[in-house]
């Protein structure tokens, strides 16, 4: 039962961006204005302050889910300002 | 351009496997199967039977005696162990035959299949995993603090059959617009997290003005966090704001394979009693919102029953259908062959609430000045 890739990527791949708090570097994938698609490695997740404060309150909260990083969220905000991280629905609005 | 003549695109599908996820199981309640009386149980493409013997122990053993294939669903718990109704061959939790009644000695050596069980929260559960290797700990299902509290109601607990492979129900946890097709949700703030062994559903909804709510008060909305620990059970932390009061419940989502081609669906219910919701309102609240939830997977398993199983779903901008299958896949395959990306964090968000127009006019006053500096 080998799972398929997901051929939106294929049309539109995912970009690497960087966090600028602590250099984590993801893949980041932006469909339109509100939606945003980032996929992690061990590395970045390994690095990412915010989850490692996350997992130290883990044993104290609820179930433990760490939602985002606000700083990396903000990276991929920046990433989208400097035209690096494109959107898809607004490329295709442009060359279509 | 398109091509000149159109491909006609095909739906795909291998079968479903014919091995069964490793992973926590929830078979019920504990109530239901702790009476001291064997139960039968259709999972993982074998018969069962589940049995507490004299010591307290519910253990889930292969339903057949390994003597002559009797059935020991059919037989009768003496002592800690379950005796088969052909010739009172007396089985324990741990596999071995303790005893046959009318020889001296017992085959000790030999062993029937057995499943590791967990009772917690009113629940019982079963560990199956292929390879016979034991639960690890960090897969264990949290606990669900409300379920032995006073402060909150029973399971309200339903369970259905579903004729169709178990990936169906999996997939709803990308599926945001059938929240709103199919659950009566408006979602404003939508996420998705796989990591691990851990696939989360994030998901603030405001009330549909133009359907019934769940309740007698206006529905300003509701917050759910939905996790799958592993490959069948989902606790959902669901809270209904409403206007005068928020309730407070905990939705579980979970099923186990009877085959590749069926599986036992169950859902159950808590809610927080609180000065809004005591006793009997709570479990009032309890059976509505059951009910109402009820309702949702009545019309998913009216889908689901007549859809074709889709290995190439045709996706635009929405759901991530193909990694949640990725993540999905890892209970599938040996424990040492689970790849990096399967068990990777993966976040997929979708917030309808950012104020869009206006950053939107950065970006293209910041895209217009680097262009007109010749950088692009």
């Amino acid at each position: 039962m080998a799972v398929r890739s997901d051929n939106r990527l294929a049309d539109f791949p995912m970009v690497p961006v960087a966090c600028s708090r602590c250099g984590a570097c993801v893949l980041a994938r932006k469909s339109s204005w509100n939606q945003t698609t980032v996929q992690w490695n061990a590395e970045a997740s390994a690095a990412c302050l915010e989850r490692r404060d996350a997992q130290d309150l883990a044993a104290h909260s609820g179930r433990g889910l760490f939602l985002a990083c606000s700083a990396l969220s903000g990276s991929i905000h920046d990433a989208v300002r400097s035209g690096d991280l494109a959107v898809v629905d607004e490329s295709v609005r442009v060359t279509t | 351009m398109q091509s000149e003549i159109d491909e006609i695109r095909q739906i795909e599908a291998e079968a479903a496997p014919a091995r069964f996820a490793r992973g926590w199981h929830c078979l019920g309640l504990t109530r239901d199967f702790g009476d001291g009386k064997p139960h039968a149980v259709h999972a993982f493409g074998q018969k069962l039977v589940v049995f507490r013997g004299g010591d307290g122990r519910i253990n889930v053993l292969d339903g057949y005696c390994r003597h002559m294939g009797g059935d020991l669903s059919q037989g009768e718990v003496k002592g800690d162990e379950i005796a088969c109704p052909f010739h009172d061959w007396r089985w324990g939790g741990d596999g071995r035959c303790k005893k046959v009644p009318y020889s001296k000695r017992a085959p000790r050596l030999a062993r029937t299949a057995t499943w590791t069980t967990l009772e917690q929260d009113g629940m019982l559960f079963l560990w199956n995993d292929p390879e016979r290797n034991p639960p690890p700990p960090e897969q264990a299902i949290p606990r669900i603090e409300g379920a032995t509290s006073d402060e909150w109601t029973d399971w309200h607990w339903y369970t259905t059959v579903v004729n169709t492979n178990c990936r169906e129900i999996i997939d709803n946890v990308v599926d945001m617009a059938h929240f709103f097709y199919i659950h009566g949700s408006l979602p404003t703030h939508f996420k998705n997290i796989f990591e691990g062994h851990v696939a989360t559903q994030y998901m603030n909804g405001e009330g549909r003005p133009d359907i019934g709510d769940p309740g007698e008060s206006k529905l300003l909305g509701t917050t759910s966090v939905a996790s799958y620990f592993g490959p069948s059970f989902m606790i959902d932390d669901l809270t209904y704001h409403y206007e005068d009061a928020d309730h407070k419940t905990i939705l579980i989502n979970c099923h186990y394979p009877i085959d590749a081609n069926s599986f036992v669906l169950q859902y159950g219910i808590i809610v927080k009693k609180s000065d809004a919701l005591p006793g009997d309102a709570a479990l009032q609240t309890a059976i509505g919102l059951g009910d109402f939830v009820k309702m949702g997977f009545e019309q998913d398993v009216e889908i689901w029953k007549n859809k074709a199983r889709i290995d190439n779903p045709l996706l635009c901008e929405e759901g991530p259908v193909y990694q949640l299958r990725r993540w999905y896949q890892q209970f599938y395959v040996d424990a040492a062959d689970v790849q990096p990306d399967m068990t990777d964090r993966f976040e997929y968000e979708l917030d309808t609430t950012s104020p869009n127009e206006e950053w939107m006019k950065v970006v293209e006053a910041n895209l217009a000045a680097k262009s007109a500096a010749g950088t692009t």
